[in-house]
């Protein structure tokens, strides 16, 4: 057999295989496993779903998302459960990955499950909200990509403020308390990226201040040398990230290499520790972030979280967590206040709920959005702490 | 010129380590023919093996990656066992039998070191040469150095050992080698050993350059691959050149094309491809099933 012809045929042959194994997956939700799966009914457990990327590049916010929620259901199941149910969390792992992200909500809703924890990432949201909307299946997202909420689903919830709440108090921050206008940006072109990018950009027009230099990276991206000798000659005294975790890391990191000074700044990513050792500690020094979770010494309440996180995991907590705590109490306390409805009497019990968490004040508007504040922390020793 | 001479150096240090990947696919495609769809993850693996010995025992960094080099190695001598019923049975089934080895080694290092990942600080931690206002990293030379010591030290084992020559022989012409004695499926043992060293060697040394995670070997197959196929497939110095060729251009994409950096390398490639489907040093391409 000739070369050519032959790799057609193993091609046409993967594509076969690969189809079927598709089939498969698609296939296989557990036939028979639940047999009161089209019941919401009123016994046995309260189901309810947590998805997220629990394999991939954007593992460690599924991994930390779903300590926090888990943390909180089973503090309620300790004390009892809802109307004498206990509460039973599934996790899916849509891999980081729309497409997957799509299937585990066709299943969700054919499994009975009346409510959903996550996703962390927007992009994935953003897919699986239709099914969710027209399955009535309220959903706490962890994403912060004002996307979502121009979605305008009456069963979207947000755990945390949206990249403009972010952004704004970041640039409100920079350029009025600090007096800084020389400043440039470095954002991927992913859903959180794009986001970002369009938030900043907004709130640095607001104040008539156009970035020196728009450096726009992929996703992928593993060498910034290009990017960052642009942002180099401008010579910009504060650097903006629009990017996750490892790649903010790798970009401070070459940046630093390239002999780049200027501060970098930040939402989220920005306060991880996933973020600080792939840079280094020290060339994250001085980091600007606008988080709503400043640290796990803030008030009473963070400091009782930050102790329970630790004894049940070993290991510090963070901004993640915090967020899937809160979003997992506000669904716990609604489920409880509505005498655990379903559909769209649960969503509006989502909506009326109020709560005063380790974020802040939570109060959901028309949009799914509960919260409007994050405060600036400087990243000092490796640890954030309240800018001055 | 500066921001040319900088893009070029930081794709030529990157490119370096997809050389390394381009070289492994590459060996063992000319040995066998076969193309090894889970080389990408033994590089995931030889990263976390390195980065294991570095951080964890606390070993020096070189030894580390000698160390992970031997345990990927016999990773490959394991996949070569499995698949060598196949060898001139179903071509096909042994390919398929590479995708799926390279599943389940992401399968095993989420189970192993969870799927979070960990950062690697960098071995040399010397600040970066300046040479007219163009930053080199000494980490990159150090990466640059092992990458032609390695190749050095291949073509001298290829073409001065007696292995090396019946490995060449086997390349040329499975049936005629067999003929005069050799045995090849030892020679094949040896080859997906050494692509597994390499590939431990390329993770160790991409360790502190980016960050390793389970998913890892997804890029660096991917550009690997496209290095391996540039240069000319199954060629050791194609192999070389194309992985830095790979590397450089997607330093340039990125600095001109920003977010559509990707489509423009990919681009790029497909029509170097169409134009000379043999790649760069094509002519010596290896062609066997």
């Amino acid at each position: 057999m000739s070369r050519t012809s032959l790799s057609r045929t193993l091609w046409s042959r993967f594509a076969v295989t690969a189809a079927a194994a598709l089939l498969a997956v698609a296939g296989c939700s557990a036939p028979g496993a639940d047999k009161d799966s089209t019941g919401k009914n009123s016994s046995g457990p309260i189901k309810i779903a947590i998805i997220d990327a629990q394999s991939g590049q954007l593992s460690s916010l599924g991994a930390w998302e779903l300590k926090g929620a888990k943390l909180a259901v089973e503090e309620w199941n300790k004390a009892g459960g809802i109307s004498g149910r206990q509460i039973q969390l599934d996790v899916f792992d849509d891999q980081g990955d729309p497409t997957v992200g799509t299937n585990l909500a066709r299943k969700i809703a054919s499994e009975g499950y009346i409510a959903m924890i996550g996703t962390a990432e927007s992009a994935v949201t953003i897919a699986m909200a239709p099914i969710l909307q027209q399955n009535q299946i309220p959903n706490i997202a962890s994403g912060q990509s004002p996307g979502m909420v121009a979605l305008k689903s009456p069963f979207l919830f947000l755990n945390g403020p949206t990249s403009t709440t972010y952004d704004e108090t970041l640039a409100k921050y920079i350029v009025e308390t600090k007096g800084v206008k020389n400043i440039a940006m470095i954002t991927n072109n992913g859903s959180y990226g794009k986001g970002e990018h369009d938030a900043f950009t907004k709130a640095l027009a607001a104040r008539s201040i156009t970035p020196v230099a728009d450096q726009v990276v992929t996703t992928d991206q593993k060498d910034f040398s290009a990017a960052l000798t642009t942002i180099r000659q401008k010579n910009p005294q504060i650097i903006f990230l629009g990017a996750e975790e490892v790649e903010s890391g790798l970009i401070v990191k070459q940046a630093r290499d390239l002999g780049i000074t200027a501060t970098f700044a930040g939402a989220a990513p920005q306060g991880t520790p996933v973020f600080r050792d792939t840079a280094g500690v020290t060339a994250v020094e001085g980091t600007l972030v606008s988080t709503p979770y400043m640290s796990n010494d803030l008030n009473d309440k963070t400091k009782a979280f930050a102790a329970a996180y630790k004894a049940a995991y070993n290991e510090d907590a963070e901004l993640h967590g915090a967020k899937a705590y809160d979003g997992a109490q506000i669904l716990l306390n609604a489920l409880k206040s509505s005498n655990v409805a379903t559909g769209k009497a649960l969503a509006d019990a989502i909506r009326a709920t109020k709560r005063d968490g380790l974020l802040g004040s939570f109060a959901y508007d028309g949009t799914g959005v509960g919260i409007f504040a994050t405060t600036i922390g400087t990243i000092t020793g490796g640890k954030l702490v309240p800018a001055s | 010129m500066q921001i040319f001479f900088q893009t070029l150096i930081g794709g030529v240090s990157l490119g370096a380590v997809y050389a390394l990947v381009a070289l492994g696919f590459s060996l063992v495609y000319r040995t066998m023919g076969l193309v090894n769809f889970s080389h990408g993850n033994v590089v995931m693996i030889g990263a976390y093996m390195a980065s294991t010995f570095y951080l964890t025992a606390k070993l020096p960094f070189a030894l580390a990656t000698v160390i992970a080099m031997a345990v990927t190695g016999l990773i490959g001598v394991i996949i070569e066992r499995v698949l060598r019923p196949l060898e001139n049975k179903d071509f096909d089934l042994m390919l398929i039998g590479t995708i799926g080895f390279g599943i389940v080694l992401e399968a095993l290092a989420t189970l192993v070191w969870g799927a979070t990942g960990r950062a690697v600080p960098s071995p040399v931690p010397a600040a970066p040469l300046d040479l007219f206002g163009i930053k080199v990293r000494t980490y990159d030379l150090v990466v640059l150095a092992i990458a032609a010591a390695a190749t050095a030290l291949l073509m001298l084992f290829l073409q001065r050992t007696k292995r090396g020559a019946a490995m060449q022989a086997v390349a040329m012409d499975h049936e005629a080698a067999t003929a005069v004695g050799i045995h090849v499926g030892r020679s094949n043992a040896i080859a997906f050993v050494l692509g597994a060293a390499l590939a431990a060697l390329a993770g160790s040394l991409v360790g502190p350059l980016l960050y390793v995670s389970p998913t890892m070997g997804g890029t660096l197959g991917i550009k690997g691959f496209a290095g391996a196929i540039l240069g000319g497939f199954g060629s050791i110095p194609g192999a070389i050149a194309g992985g830095i060729a790979i590397g450089v251009l997607d330093s340039f994409a990125a600095g001109h094309f920003q977010g559509y950096s990707e489509l423009v390398t990919f681009l790029v490639f497909t029509i170097l491809i169409v134009i000379r489907p043999t790649g760069i040093f094509g002519e010596r391409t290896v062609n066997r099933a």
